[in-house]
């Protein structure tokens, strides 16, 4: 199968095209480096069958960078080029076009954003380009599929060109000047207030107003609409036809007994209790479905509306002063976002910070003080019946922890903390249907992993009660958890399904009957002592064992330090 | 206020208020830091417009030919440029 190399500057649509081509959903946001990893799909045109690779963006191939090595090695591979390019800003784009025409493989060059260039003033002469790189030019826009058909066919029948030969740097710059001198007339426009709306989101005196805004309006929006799902959905769903139907059917083939109780726990048709009962298909499926997931939609339809609308990056500015105390740039926001739905992407998009030391303080930070949308929907469930003080008690701490690790971090860890550099993207309008597609598969991707590892976790939960391994377990840690942090034994079940996941540990504290006080120290303790395995494992790879082990360390003496601190402070509150 | 050095060539980016516009003279970087640089947009003879400053020695907020760029401090006294 021959195949086919999709390549362009970061930010110019290339995952659109992708997804256009293969019919594959790859996921693409409005900032750049959305692509860490490549892409692989199939398209067939005319006939034929072909493999398209979508390469990580870039702006050269000159193997300065790692991004930019990965590039060259994979537009080698490819039979066949497409060159993706922002036709609104042409001139930068070119020069990669011109080095990817030098190695004289067969090429088309998608001019891509096209529809854009009539309202911003831009005029392309698309024959003539045509012409003077020796190669097709198709104008496309990836986001209605205009021009895609004719990308593809022209795709099939492509050759190398005959008119740009290797060049040196200098030259290469010195042609795209050329080029563009004799296919693009720019008029002048004047600032639309659209531009005037966007200035003011990245000047300081209106910017942070702004932004304190968005996020107060993110946070109530995931957590007023999220509780509307469960309380007008969920609740009703579970409590009124599956609850009574799931014991109605165990009890009729297991009315009591080992089965009956991993099966459905200690629920009864007279009392359904779904958060304590412990049997995997009562607790099992409550906590991913009745609990958790109404927040991970509402997370990821807001965030997903952040990332198409292009906010993320304005928001890096505006942060990046303060991010510096602590060893990192403002670049540091976008993982430390995604890793409020899930600690995995957000640990694999630390990639985008440009060194070791960045990466080691963003990672380390996030494992300890960032919770993910699964263990935050269970905190607001546990501790929100106490009043929002609580939970407002441990996102505090947590802010707390942050700061100050973040600031001793920078002192102690070695390396460089280089300054920010990055580009904005114009803010562009997300696409509802998009937005769905981005927040659904973010959901499955949830149930996917929790409802499997939920279950499997009230499955160990079962046979530690019933081999009687708490009890055992509960004397040999009950010195540390109760004696210093004041919790009771049973926490230890908690502190050892933390380790599998976050949610369905949380979910253990319910029966244990604790306090406020001590919920909200069992859930601080529960944030910050451990990451889950999934993200372990990640951070293990991108870290490396020394780092990893360092990083291990700190998360378990900040995490009981601060459980034992909260508890002095605590009792003072209540 | 001394626009251009006697030797002309030119003043930091750093000098520039926000709204002002000015054209770059030269990139005083490494050779690596220029070509990205330069691939981002940022090159000699450029037309370049200061959007905004953050406080605290924070970023600036460039426009260069429609593209924002936001770029640290220390890198941005290195751009030298001619005020328009």
């Amino acid at each position: 199968m021959k195949k086919i190399a999709l390549t362009g500057c970061p930010n110019v649509g290339k995952s659109v095209i992708f997804s256009r081509l293969t019919g594959v959903n790859v996921i693409s946001s409005n900032y750049p480096g959305t692509t860490v990893d490549f892409t692989k799909g199939t398209t067939t045109i005319g006939g034929e069958k072909f493999e398209l690779i979508d390469v990580p963006g870039t702006y050269s191939l000159e193997a300065t960078s790692k991004a930019e090595e990965v590039a060259r090695t994979m537009l080698q591979e490819g039979d066949i080029v497409i060159n993706v390019v922002d036709a609104t800003h042409l001139e930068r784009n070119l020069y990669l076009t011109l080095e990817t025409l030098e190695m004289k493989k067969p090429t088309v060059v998608a001019l891509n954003l096209w529809d854009d260039t009539k309202h911003l003033g831009i005029d392309i002469d698309a024959a003539k380009l045509e012409t003077l790189l020796g190669v097709p030019v198709v104008p496309t826009c990836a986001i209605t599929g205009e021009g895609i058909k004719e990308l593809a066919s022209k795709a099939h029948s492509a050759e190398p060109s005959k008119t740009i030969e290797l060049m040196s740097e200098k030259a290469r710059w010195l042609k795209v000047g050329e080029i563009i001198r004799d296919v693009q007339v720019v008029h002048h426009r004047h600032h639309t207030v659209g531009e005037r709306i966007a200035d003011a989101t990245v000047k300081p005196m209106t910017g942070i107003p702004i932004a304190i805004l968005v996020i107060l309006f993110m946070f109530l929006f995931i957590i007023k609409i999220g509780n509307a799902i469960i309380e007008y959905l969920m609740d009703p769903i579970f409590c009124n036809y599956y609850g009574p139907w799931i014991v109605g059917v165990v009890n009729s083939f297991a009315p009591s007994g080992l089965l009956h109780d991993i099966l459905i726990g200690t629920s009864t048709v007279e009392a359904l209790d779904f958060e304590q009962s412990l049997g995997i298909l009562t607790t099992g499926l409550y906590v991913p479905f009745g609990m958790v997931l109404p927040f991970i939609i509402t997370f990821y339809f807001m965030l997903s509306v952040l990332e198409d609308l292009g906010y993320l990056p304005r928001l890096a500015i505006l942060v990046d002063t303060g991010l510096h105390k602590l060893g990192l740039h403002g670049s540091a926001i976008v993982p430390t976002i995604l890793g409020c739905g899930c600690n995995v992407p957000g640990a694999l998009a630390t990639r985008i910070l440009e060194t070791k030391k960045q990466r080691f303080i963003a990672m380390t930070l996030m494992a300890i003080s960032v919770p993910c949308m699964a263990q935050s929907a269970m905190i607001f469930a546990i501790l929100g019946r106490y009043g929002l003080k609580w939970i407002f008690i441990v996102y505090s701490t947590l802010l707390v922890l942050y700061i100050l690790l973040g600031l001793l971090l920078k002192r102690i860890v070695k390396g460089e903390s280089p300054e920010l550099l990055l580009e904005i993207p114009p803010y562009r309008k997300p696409d509802p249907v998009t937005l769905l597609k981005k927040t659904w598969s973010k959901a499955y991707e949830f149930l996917a992993e929790a409802v499997p590892f939920v279950i499997l976790g009230i499955f160990i939960v079962n046979l530690l009660y019933i081999f009687g391994a708490v009890d055992v377990l509960s004397m040999v840690f009950s010195p540390i958890l109760t004696t210093l942090l004041g919790l009771p034994e049973g926490a230890i079940v908690a502190l050892m399904l933390g380790v599998l996941r976050k949610d369905i540990a949380i979910g253990m504290l319910l029966p244990l009957g604790m306090s406020p006080q001590q919920l909200t120290i069992a859930c601080i303790i529960l944030s910050t002592y451990f990451p889950c395995i999934a993200t372990f494992f990640v951070m293990l790879h991108e870290l490396g064992v020394k780092y990893m082990l360092e990083a291990t360390g700190l998360m378990i003496v900040v995490s009981f330090s601060a459980g034992m601190i909260m508890r002095v402070i605590l009792i003072g509150i209540s | 206020m001394r626009d251009v050095n006697p030797d002309g060539r030119g003043v930091p980016l750093t000098t520039l208020l926000p709204g002002e516009r000015a054209q770059i003279v030269a990139l005083g970087h490494g050779s690596g830091r220029q070509h990205h640089f330069r691939t981002m947009g940022l090159m000699e003879g450029k037309i370049v417009k200061l959007i905004a400053t953050q406080p605290a020695r924070g970023p600036f907020v460039i426009d260069v030919e429609g593209t924002q760029i936001a770029i640290g401090r220390g890198m941005a006294r290195r751009i030298l440029i001619r005020k328009l």
